[in-house]
């Protein structure tokens, strides 16, 4: 019996600790448990993880998987076409998610999902104007800036943008994002032309070829990068000097890595990042309950609270303290601060989302020239 | 001061006051509207660069449009003036100078509404003219309206009016200043107190309404350090007097334009539609040329933007698109056109001066700026607005300074070779000539029959010089009007010409025939100047057809000239 008696447990607990999971395996045959997230990557990706992805799975028990995303519109429209959708939310730049919706890709989010805030605000109150669209819920303000490897200056720092187009003073390779976004910005903006006529000028073949110009004036030290990790290691890694780049990979990298690197706020380019859900997916109510779950405030708040991105919601920006492991203050990071919006560029979406076409013809010259 | 004395001085302070709010607060908002009407006009019609890029997938779209746009725009504006406007042209800012300098009848409020109306038009399909004189007529209507109020103020109709321009101008361009010193340079004059006071509140009230209520950009914004070498003064100073060439011929082309297009072009309604049409066969090559040119005004002041030859191009195509378009009929102002060819000119001239002088200089932003006032204050007479202008927008003085050198030399010669302005040009051609200051336009404007007498002795062309004699000394006169049956004058008698003649001598052989007459019209200022060497007692009016409707007598003249004088003096120098 004294022998036999451990076999009977083994098996109990076997039978016991298999059937829950049968049961799940059962259910997961009639309902999917896996919601596909199309995201960024990176220390990005796991601020949302942290915040979103995980209690979310924890509410829920659907596990969330995530394919890499780097921006556009063209990849969506490939995955629509190869005819297996597997994507359910994509995590877009608005000007993108505004394209996307024109062209029919997107599915509309009903706004009525959305929670209102803590005191009971309404949720149109609450977000930014604009923020709440019929196919995209906008959620988070990015910036792209320029951050510059603070080893490669030991004396004078560069600190605008103008400094950016200038190799003489402040040599070095400059990394680029390889798309035609921001470049024409920061092209006249260092010509001393004033953001509020930006999108006037660069409406004009004039605007674009003074931008052109001004960009042959570093051609030569470019290194272009496509990931959002990119600038980063070109930074660190002593092969560019200057680089653009998206404010919360810099703020991680130097607030919990310690990289040697600072941010020029001057210039800086503020978009916003949008969730959407993507036409013809089978499980359009689960993103849209991702959605609701993901725009809360106080979970909108935790990823504040790891990555300076700003919260799309008053509520939420309310919220912000302290960063989660490193206790540093997290609002003088934000794009929003009030001391970096002195010069900051809004990124005008609706020309961006017109003018795919004339931008990409613009760069592919550019680049042959 | 008595009780009903100080009771009289809070109701005209406070009632002027409120007048220049309201009337400051409604050109305001209006100015405001309008220059919104006009963007949004310009993006639905694909004219701003920022709309048509937004459309370039579609580039045939886009040509047709450029081409149609200003022509259907010149279409409806043409009708518009032709059927609703009473004056049968577009009303701009000599039209407020008038209304403001004199009491005669000014347009209505509806041709008014019509005028603005074509001029949206003009400026939202394109058309190659500028938005400020719309505005500051608009500012004018308002200040008319105001200006019929029973207030019993002094000078209400003009003080009205310099405050409608003063806060149309301070919101337009976010300069509040320029907007008060506009008022009076152009519109009034003169610089006293009385006005000066209520014109401060209005243009105060257009600033805070485009500034702290609807947070406008400003018109244009430029960085600029310091002028580096003082010898750059003298080619400011150059540049001025080249500017007021320039501006030399854009009068004459305007006038040119005008010429042809009544010669040529029978129906008036049909000119700005061939204008329009026009500017859009250009544009297809030149989008340059399309309206305001706010992009192009942004690009001439960097660096690199345009070539030489490119500057060369557009200076001359908008000079003469704007000659043409304003000549032909679109309803709209040439101050923005002049603020665009000038700072083009500037930076051409900029461009230029380093192969011409090679020695350093202190970039092209400052010669631009110079050309775009130098020849904006040719055109509209406004040398201190122009200044003040500078100064507001981009809060340099030092650009400011190198600015007025180059204004000043530019308005030393434009005066003496066109005239002041554009709008005394225009209003000399209807007859209202300021060259030689307000009071001698002002006695123009006053008909001396006005101070006409019906005492006076007359004779019949049958009678004798013994009658006439006779009744003269009965009269205790010494002149005599001789008038035949139908009353039409013949001459006159003076009693020292007939004292020893024989009393049986028929009175006409006697009479002198050629003397001075007044007509109807004749002005109270003309009068003035036919009274050199007139020796009689008074001067005979006549009507139309020689008949005699009263004498005026030599005291009468006098009198009138030293009313109107005393009138415009007091204007002048009157406190709040």
């Amino acid at each position: 019996m004294k022998q036999r008696s451990p076999a009977v447990f083994q098996w109990l607990v076997i039978v016991v600790l298999m059937f829950p999971a049968a049961s799940q395996a059962q259910s997961g045959s009639q309902e999917p448990e896996v919601l596909t997230v199309v995201t960024w990557g990176g220390a990005y990706e796991d601020s949302q993880r942290r915040a979103y992805f995980e209690p979310f799975t924890e509410a829920t028990g659907i596990d969330i998987e995530t394919v890499h995303y780097d921006g556009g519109v063209k990849v969506l429209r490939e995955h629509l076409a190869s005819g297996d959708v597997e994507w359910d939310v994509i995590d877009m730049i608005q000007s993108d998610a505004s394209a996307a919706c024109e062209e029919g890709l997107l599915d509309t989010i009903d706004s009525t999902i959305l929670a209102p805030a803590p005191d009971g605000t309404p949720a149109r109150e609450d977000f930014m104007e604009g923020a709440i669209h019929r196919c995209f819920i906008t959620q988070i303000v990015f910036s792209t800036v320029i951050a510059f490897d603070d080893r490669a200056f030991p004396g004078v720092k560069p600190d605008s943008v103008e400094d950016f187009f200038n190799l003489e003073a402040f040599p070095g390779k400059r990394a680029l994002r390889k798309s035609p976004v921001g470049l024409f910005e920061w092209a006249l903006l260092s010509l001393s032309v004033p953001r509020e006529q930006l999108y006037d000028l660069l409406s004009t073949r004039r605007g674009l070829e003074l931008a052109s110009r001004r960009l042959d004036d570093i051609r030569d030290a470019i290194i272009w990068w496509t990931r959002g990790d990119e600038p980063v290691e070109l930074l660190t890694s002593g092969q560019a000097t200057m680089a653009t780049g998206y404010n919360g990979r810099f703020f991680h990298a130097r607030a919990m890595e310690g990289a040697p690197l600072s941010v020029i706020w001057d210039g800086q380019l503020i978009g916003f990042n949008s969730w959407t859900i993507l036409r013809g997916t089978s499980q359009a109510d689960l993103a849209a309950d991702f959605i609701a779950f993901a725009t809360r405030a106080e979970n909108m708040a935790a990823q504040a609270n790891l990555i300076s991105y700003g919260p799309a919601r008053k509520s939420a920006q309310r919220r912000v303290g302290l960063h989660t492991d490193a206790g540093v203050p997290m609002r003088p990071y934000m794009p929003t601060a009030p001391s970096h919006m002195d010069s900051a560029v809004i990124r005008d979406h609706h020309w961006y989302s017109q003018t795919v076409e004339l931008r990409e013809q613009w760069f592919r010259e550019w680049l042959e020239r | 001061m008595d009780r009903k004395g100080i009771q009289q001085i809070v109701y005209q302070i406070s009632t002027v006051t409120v007048l220049a709010i309201i009337v400051g607060t409604a050109a305001s908002l209006a100015a405001i509207g309008f220059v919104d009407a006009v963007h949004y006009l310009n993006d639905r019609l694909l004219i701003s660069p920022y709309a048509r890029v937004l459309a370039e997938d579609r580039p045939g779209f886009v040509a047709v449009a450029t081409l149609l746009v200003p022509a259907a725009g010149g279409l409806v504006v043409g009708l518009i003036v032709h059927f609703l406007v009473r004056e049968k042209r577009g009303l701009a800012p000599p039209d407020a100078i008038l209304a403001a300098q004199t009491s005669g009848p000014a347009p209505g409020f509806g041709s008014g509404l019509a005028s603005t109306l074509a001029a949206l038009i003009s400026l939202g399909s394109g058309a190659s003219v500028g938005q400020y004189g719309p505005l500051v007529y608009l500012g004018a209507m308002f200040g008319n309206l105001a200006g019929r109020l029973r207030l019993n103020l002094r000078h209400q109709r003009s003080i009205a009016i310099a405050c409608g321009v003063a806060a149309a101008i301070s919101t337009a361009f976010n300069a509040p200043i320029a907007g008060l010193v506009f008022a009076h340079e152009v519109i009034l004059r003169h610089y006293s107190l009385r006005a000066f006071a209520p014109v401060t509140v209005a243009a105060a009230t257009g600033y805070i309404i485009a500034n702290v209520i609807f947070d406008r950009p400003a018109l244009f914004l430029v960085s600029f350090d310091r002028v580096e070498h003082s010898y750059e003064f003298v080619f400011f100073a150059l540049e001025g007097v080249l500017c007021a060439g320039l501006a030399w011929v854009f009068m004459v082309l305007l006038k040119v334009s005008a010429n042809v297009a009544r010669r040529h072009i029978a129906l008036p309604w049909a000119r700005p539609a061939i204008a329009g049409l026009t500017v859009g066969l250009v544009a297809l090559w030149i989008p340059e040329v399309l309206g305001i040119g706010q992009e192009t005004l942004r690009f001439a002041t960097i660096e690199g933007a345009f070539g030489i030859g490119e500057l060369g191009l557009i200076i001359v195509a908008k000079l003469v698109l704007t000659a043409l378009c304003v000549g032909f009929g679109f309803v709209g102002g040439v101050f923005s056109p002049a603020l665009l060819i000038g700072i083009l000119f500037g930076a051409f001239y900029g461009l230029v001066l380093p192969y011409v002088a090679p020695v350093p200089h202190s970039g092209l932003v400052v010669y631009a700026i110079c050309g775009m006032m130098a020849l904006a204050s040719s055109v509209i007479g406004a040398p201190l607005t122009t200044i003040l202008i500078v100064f507001e927008l981009t809060r340099s003085y030092d650009l400011t300074i190198a600015a007025m050198v180059s204004v000043v030399f530019a308005n030393l010669i434009s005066y003496r070779v066109i005239g002041r302005s554009l709008f005394d040009l225009q209003l000399r051609a209807r007859g209202f000539d300021l060259s030689l200051g307000r009071d001698k336009a002002i006695l123009e404007t006053h008909r001396i029959r006005d101070y006409l007498s019906s005492v006076f002795t007359t004779a019949s062309d049958q009678d004798t010089v013994g009658t006439v004699r006779q009744r003269l000394v009965d009269d205790h006169r010494s002149e005599a009007m001789v008038l035949n049956r139908k009353g039409k004058l013949l001459g006159v008698v003076r009693l020292q010409g007939i004292v020893n003649s024989n009393a049986e001598t028929p009175v006409m052989d006697a009479a002198i025939r050629s003397f001075t007459t007044f007509g109807e019209d004749t002005s109270v200022w003309q009068s003035m100047e036919m009274l050199r060497g007139f020796l009689g007692e008074a001067v005979p009016l006549v009507d139309r057809s020689g008949r005699l409707m009263g004498v005026v007598p030599e005291e009468a003249v006098i009198r009138a000239y030293l009313e109107i004088v005393h009138d415009l003096r007091e204007e002048e120098n009157e406190a709040a």
